[in-house]
């Protein structure tokens, strides 16, 4: 397959870019509109998996990257062997959901869902970047604010926070009283037998 | 199934493994496959204590948010126990928001393993150039041996140029009590006749001395010896004597 003239110049505009770009950009960029630079990304990963290549265009964070295929994650991993930092443990996953959902949100209301405290657990995701913060709430106290960062949707491969796994569930149950919540519960029950 | 239950609470304790109280709740009702919308408080505060219990006998060390669970779960089975008023009983369930609570936190562990799994399949990702510079030499976290005393000494002293006498004042606590406080009405109100508070605590309003005449004044008017007048909220407050002053001292 031979790649046209726009196909090529959004290639080149991603490969180039320290940072994903939008539909936006790329329609600005290249004076075309949305429709056509969908086709040209569809033509472009045609074209890489025609020829087997080992990477893609994906979309992360709000925009388009060159990504290569996980399966090639044990060999370039090895480029970044030490520096890239482990795993992040249940309770930092746990307090990252927590703050995903309901930013901008304090320590304690991360607590108070999670029954414990959680300060270690923000302490590591503010240093990985996951988290930030973002502000003060207007309280006695004046509690810090916590917010996720684009580095968060890019490392778990999340387009933007409306991607987030069961999102208007848990904004649901988020914004429910107990009463509410007990009624839903019943109904639920009901469904169930 | 008391039997039953004696058996599986002497398997191990791994308190350490649990993420919380909440979390060894959920194992608990788990484990004795209890509805989690029909929860026995009773039974689950049983065998929730019989966990600390044992945690604490083995000496491991429990934190404290584990003890102010077990405290709820008491107090929510104590209040389950008790007959309940007839009408008027406007106590809500005391499961509800505990269900509330373990639904909530059921959800986001969910959750939590759900983002466990991307990072799994993006770990093996990598993109190009930009993302991975957070991983490039001079953003990696420091390795041993890395910084030298040098590099510590120098961001000391950088802090010490810096420093600032700190300022020091003694603080001198002035004591005003009620009784006090009465007296001093006692005089500054003619009888018949209607006095500002602000005049009453005087030309050196300390924040002290506004709360104790404050106390004061609701103090006497709960004794029925003084009245008071506001216009309306925050204008001034007038006091007057009433007949009972002189009665009941």
């Amino acid at each position: 397959m031979i790649l046209d003239r726009l196909a090529r110049e959004v290639e080149a505009l991603i490969f180039a870019s320290d940072e994903p770009l939008s539909i936006r950009q790329l329609c600005e960029y290249t004076g075309s509109g949305e429709d056509s630079i969908h086709q040209a990304l569809d033509r472009i990963n045609g074209a890489f998996r025609e020829q087997h290549h080992a990477v893609g265009i994906i979309e992360v964070a709000g925009g388009f990257r060159i990504a290569t295929e996980s399966e090639f994650g044990d060999v370039v991993s090895q480029l970044f062997e030490g520096r890239k930092p482990g795993k992040l443990s249940r309770a930092a996953l746990e307090t990252l959901a927590v703050v995903a959902y309901s930013q901008p949100c304090t320590r304690m209301a991360v607590e108070s869902i999670r029954g414990v405290n959680c300060d270690s657990a923000i302490r590591t995701l503010l240093e990985r970047e996951m988290i930030r913060i973002s502000g003060r709430m207007e309280t006695p106290g004046r509690p810090l604010l916590y917010s996720t960062t684009r580095t968060f949707l890019e490392y778990f491969g999340l387009t933007d926070l409306d991607h987030l796994p069961r999102y208007e569930e848990i904004e649901e149950l988020l914004s429910m009283s107990p009463s509410e919540m007990e009624e839903r519960d019943l109904f639920e029950r009901r469904e169930d037998d | 199934m008391t039997k039953g239950v004696q058996v599986r609470v002497s398997c191990r304790i791994e308190l350490d493994s649990f993420e919380g109280p909440l979390d060894l709740l959920l194992y608990l009702i788990r484990r004795d496959e209890i509805d989690i919308y029909d929860i026995p408080v009773a039974h689950v505060a049983d065998q929730y204590c019989t966990y600390i219990r044992m945690a604490q006998e083995l000496d491991l060390d429990v934190a404290s948010e584990y003890l102010v669970m077990a405290a709820t779960l008491t107090r929510m089975k104590s209040r389950a126990l008790l007959p309940r008023h007839e009408g008027g009983d406007d106590e809500p369930d005391p499961g509800a928001e505990l269900r509330r609570q373990l639904i909530l936190y059921r959800t986001f562990r969910e959750i939590a393993e759900e983002l466990q799994r991307s990072e799994e399949t993006w770990t093996d990702i990598y993109t190009s150039p930009g993302e991975r510079e957070r991983w490039s030499e001079d953003t990696a976290p420091a390795e041993p041996g890395q910084a030298s005393l040098m590099d510590l000494l120098k961001a000391l002293s950088s802090l010490s140029e810096e420093d600032t006498e700190i300022p020091s004042q003694r603080i001198r606590r002035t004591l005003l009590t009620i009784s006090e406080c009465i007296e001093h009405l006692g005089r500054r109100i003619p009888p018949g006749d209607t006095v500002s508070f602000w005049t009453i605590v005087g030309p050196d309003p300390t924040p002290t001395r506004i709360v104790s005449f404050f106390i004061t004044v609701l103090e006497l008017v709960r004794r029925g010896w003084i009245g008071f007048q506001q216009a309306y909220p925050f204008s001034e407050i007038r006091l007057r004597r009433t007949e009972r002053w002189n009665v009941d001292p």
